[in-house]
């Protein structure tokens, strides 16, 4: 763990609430209303943080462990990305399981806290959190053994590191589908549109925002936080899957990722531009196309 | 062997003692807890030994017994299975103590300790044994041990049901092995484990027919889908200690059998690695897509063994692919996997059978839709259940992750390998299906049983179990935590349990190959990360304090645990996508919504087919009359028509 590593590690940690910022400013831009700043997310956490938390009589330390095992898991996670593109800060072989483990982590406190306030709207939340994670997660995995197949590399810094650079010319329109995949993943897992309306509060329609309907406070600020850097972890994959870094210096590849994320952020408010929310039981199906996807990534590499 | 042979005297002696002094109770239970914790002790300590690399020499006896020798001794991979076999033994007879305590007077409580003791004595001889009598002889008593066990509460009718399906299986599965080992033996007719072991290369067909017994023989034991019809019925019905035994290491016997075999074997045909493969990716989304659909807590749990004997398969399957193909290193990570996946699994899957039995105990229901909000009440086994849960999901930093990582390791370097082994990798894209639906499943189970509020009047008032229920459970869970602390601790022995299976020098593969250091950095810094987070969350919520309100109900006032999400609605959207495979039966009102689980195997295929059998069976009716001398006439005329054979096809006797 270098302290370049670490540096990028804190860009993208004080970073990471702008990104939704600019997928909502673009929404805004392009619907024609001026919108919320950019820097909103920044001014709600701060608010959030100096805030009261109220309980419910009904919770357990379950409900109070969520939003630090959520924000703790999302930092471990992000240890294992190469951000300049070349190595990790942590980094094993295997350890994208531990990523993908990590993620799931979040989400099992999370949908827990929400069973745990026994309140009707919590509990739809959570069904359709793990429903959509059910889809999600393999599609994943598809992507990372496409990943694999191209790289030879069975951990998260080779993947998206130097290796990925030297595959880019012999198996460019496979991971140009895994990352199409990808895309449509950190779609679904951030509860973007088509999944989810991040802009509702209709409490019958939502997904991650009902499950957090209970928490308040630095409480509600930490998961808030916490959803900011799942985007952009999910951004930070995107992007290193289409531009590899490992050959640029440093600082031009830190520019390179923000830049990229900054692109990612965009991309999101035009989906959410010009999509509606799909019906909740087409989520499936459309997961199932990014599955596809990843498995046609996988299938042209086959030798 | 002598510790083991010790060992297993003392926990006969304690099932003994507990029969004896029935007449005294608390005697019974101290001397029961001092001996059978003696004997467990004795055994772990031999098996550990073993597993920290001692050799061990094999005890003989008899040379001139028919069939050759009996012969006994412990290799890592019956370490393995032993310490499994202790250390979950140890856990469930120290919680029937109490769990069986309120039946004394109207039960022969003093009976079943007895038998729970001889169980893991007979477990313990199955995997010590180096040759196929004693093997079988240890098979067939665990295999009545456990159906006796089975129908402790044999006035129930569907206990009653399920013991008779489950003898019927194990017997099916006995026989089969008869056939096994008979073909493997052949004209030599020695049956132990070394002369099987120097076979002379099988002629054409008779080793695929081994092959193939072997794995029904074994997956009807281990539970594994299609085999597995068995498995919920006799998990449901029995005591919630004797659930965990058998969830946790009887069923495992088939595994270890597996193992076995490809050890006595040598390198199988590449169709029979994929043909484990494709058995435990069925095995695993099967099992927990039906778990999903349960409302009965033991019968869910019953379901998720079958998952999770589906997940251990996947480990065994790559590795036999790994050892067919010839990559030593995929061979001992996937067996490695697999061996680290049972004993994780014996942990957790106790763990959580004995939580569950606590709760039952308290609240007389196995009903998940009933409870609710017993995190409150009895706080010690939820938090344990909890840690269960988390485990058997996969999640880091706890001992299900470790193991899942080695086997999505073996899937994932079986698909960067180049060749046929390629398609292994989409074993990973099946093992995370199987995890994310497995965390649908225990945030069900952890959500509408242990939180939120009491949705029944028994709920309310579920209080904790007697400290000896209570101390089995937090044992396991502290397993659980200290095998996912440290993952360089336990990877290292099952990679020698690996290579022992898939017959390599141990060098080959070190445990710098899967990095069980830097793995146990990961787990050991993330829990200490959460410590320290929960520590300085609770410095802050005492610094400034917080207020308590009712859970916010979208502003309507009179909310009603009736009112909260119940299973059935919750497992809902999941079991509508997976509806062809689920056998889900749903029922819509206008104020109602329930699902109604079916096992599709056992309805639509086994009954039906034991209909037919019994049907045919019917027709020879005739035949008996009940004379003896009729029966007589049988015998005569069937060795007449077996001389006609003899000289008809020109054969001597």
């Amino acid at each position: 763990m270098t302290w370049e590593e670490v540096a990028a590690l804190g860009i993208l940690a004080l970073t990471a609430p702008a990104v939704p910022g600019i997928a909502v400013k673009t929404k805004s831009f392009l619907t024609g209303r001026r919108g919320a700043p950019v820097l909103q997310l920044y001014f709600d956490l701060w608010k959030l943080l100096r805030k009261g938390t109220v309980y419910s009589r009904t919770t357990t330390w379950v409900f109070r462990a969520a939003p630090i095992v959520v924000l703790a898991s999302l930092i471990a996670a992000a240890l294992f990305l190469p951000l300049d593109g070349r190595a990790a800060p942590v980094g094993f072989a295997g350890d994208l399981v531990a990523f993908a483990g990590l993620l799931a982590l979040g989400r099992f406190a999370l949908v827990l806290a929400g069973m745990d306030t026994g309140s009707s709207f919590e509990g739809m939340g959570a069904s359709r959190e793990v429903t959509i994670a059910t889809f999600a997660e393999p599609t994943l995995f598809l992507c990372f053994i496409a990943l694999v197949l191209a790289t030879g590399d069975v951990s998260l810094g080779g993947m998206l590191g130097a290796p990925l650079a030297a595959a880019w010319p012999g198996a460019g329109a496979s991971l140009s589908l895994v990352g199409v995949s990808l895309f449509v993943l950190l779609l679904a897992e951030n509860s973007r549109t088509p999944v989810d309306d991040p802009a509702t509060h209709l409490e019958l329609t939502m997904i991650h925002e009902v499950i957090v309907l209970d928490h308040s406070g630095p409480d509600l600020a930490l998961i808030l936080y916490g959803s900011a850097l799942k985007l952009a972890l999910f951004g930070v994959l995107v992007v290193s899957v289409f531009v590899p870094r490992a050959a640029l210096a440093g600082p031009v590849a830190l520019a390179v990722l923000f830049g990229g994320l900054g692109a990612v952020a965009v991309a999101v408010g035009v989906v959410e531009s010009v999509m509606a929310r799909l019906r909740l039981s087409r989520v499936p199906q459309l997961l199932v196309g990014a599955a596809a996807l990843a498995l046609f990534g996988i299938i042209l590499q086959l030798h | 062997m002598t510790l083991v042979a010790v060992g297993l005297l003392l926990i006969v002696l304690a099932g003994v003692a507990a029969t004896a002094l029935s007449r005294w109770p608390a005697a019974a239970a101290w001397v029961f807890r001092v001996l059978f914790g003696a004997g467990c002790v004795a055994g772990g300590i031999a098996a550990l030994a073993v597993l920290a690399g001692t050799a061990v020499p094999d005890v003989r006896f008899g040379g001139a017994a028919p069939f050759g020798a009996w012969v006994f001794g412990l290799d890592p991979l019956a370490a393995v299975f032993l310490l499994a076999i202790v250390s979950v033994g140890a856990a469930c007879g120290f919680y029937g103590l109490d769990y069986l305590a309120r039946e004394r007077g109207h039960r022969a409580v003093g009976a079943a300790h007895l038998l729970l003791a001889l169980l893991v004595t007979a477990l313990a001889v199955t995997v010590i044994a180096r040759a196929a009598i004693p093997f079988l002889v240890g098979w067939e008593v665990m295999a009545v041990l456990a159906y006796l066990l089975v129908v402790h509460e044999h006035e129930r009718r569907d206990v009653r049901r399920a013991g008779l399906i489950y003898l019927a299986v194990t017997h099916v599965g006995i026989l089969l092995l008869f056939a096994v080992f008979a073909t493997w033996a052949g004209e030599t007719g020695d049956l132990s484990f070394d002369a099987l072991a120097a076979h002379p290369a099988f002629v054409a067909g008779r080793g695929a027919m081994i092959l193939v017994l072997a794995l029904i023989a074994f997956g009807l034991k281990a539970g594994s889908v299609p085999f597995h019809f068995w498995l919920p019925e006799a998990h449901a019905a029995a005591p919630s200690h004797v659930s965990a035994l058998m969830s946790g290491v009887v069923i495992k016997m088939g595994i270890y059998g597996l193992l076995r075999t490809l050890v006595l074997f040598g390198a199988p045909p590449p169709w029979w690695g994929w043909v484990v493969l494709a058995l435990g990716a069925c095995s695993g989304v099967l099992g927990v897509v039906w778990a999903l659909a349960q409302h009965d807590i033991k019968r869910l749990l019953a379901f998720h063994s079958v998952e999770n004997i589906g997940i251990i398969l996947l480990g065994v399957g790559a590795g036999a692919l790994g050892m067919a193909y010839g990559y030593p290193l995929i061979a001992v990570l996937g067996f490695a996997g697999a061996v680290l996946h049972t004993i994780n699994h014996a942990l957790f899957k106790s763990l959580l059978f004995l939580g569950a039995g606590a709760v039952i105990h308290a609240t007389h229901t196995r009903d998940i839709d009933r409870f609710g909000g017993v995190a409150r009440r009895m706080p010690a086994t939820a938090a344990a259940f909890l840690v269960g849960s988390a485990a058997i999901v996969g999640l880091p930093p706890l001992n299900g992750f470790v193991s899942e990582w080695v086997i999505y390791q073996t899937l994932l370097r079986g698909g960067s390998a180049g060749g046929a082994i390629q398609l292994a990798g989409l074993g990973a894209m099946v093992l995370a299906l199987i995890g994310a639906l497995a965390l649908a499943c225990f945030a069900k189970v952890v959500g509408v049983m242990y939180l939120g509020e009491p949705r029944d009047i028994a709920a309310a008032g579920a209080r904790e179990p007697a400290a000896g229920m209570i101390r089995p459970v937090v044992g396991l869970a502290a397993a659980c935590i200290a095998i996912g602390l440290l993952p360089i601790a336990v990877v290292p022995a099952a990679l020698r349990v690996g290579s022992v299976v898939a017959g390599i020098a141990p060098a080959t593969a070190g445990p710098a190959a899967v990095a069980a250091g830097p793995a146990t950095v990961f787990t050991a810094g993330l829990t200490a990360a959460l410590l320290l987070a929960w520590a300085a969350r609770a410095a802050v919520v005492r610094r400034r304090g917080h207020a308590e309100a009712a859970t916010w109900a979208c502003g309507y006032a009179a909310a009603t645990p009736r009112m909260a999400y119940t299973a059935s609605s919750f497992a809902a959207p999941l079991l509508g996508a997976f509806r062809s495979v689920a056998g889900v039966r749903t029922t819509r009102t206008a104020q109602a919504f329930a699902t109604h689980p079916s096992d599709p195997v056992l309805e639509r295929v086994v009954l039906p087919a034991w209909h037919g059998v019994r049907a045919a069976a019917m027709a020879l009716r005739p035949m008996q009359r009940g004379g003896l001398q009729l029966y007589l006439l049988y015998v005569v005329l069937a060795v007449v028509a077996l001389l006609f054979y003899l000289f008809a096809t020109g054969r001597t006797l």
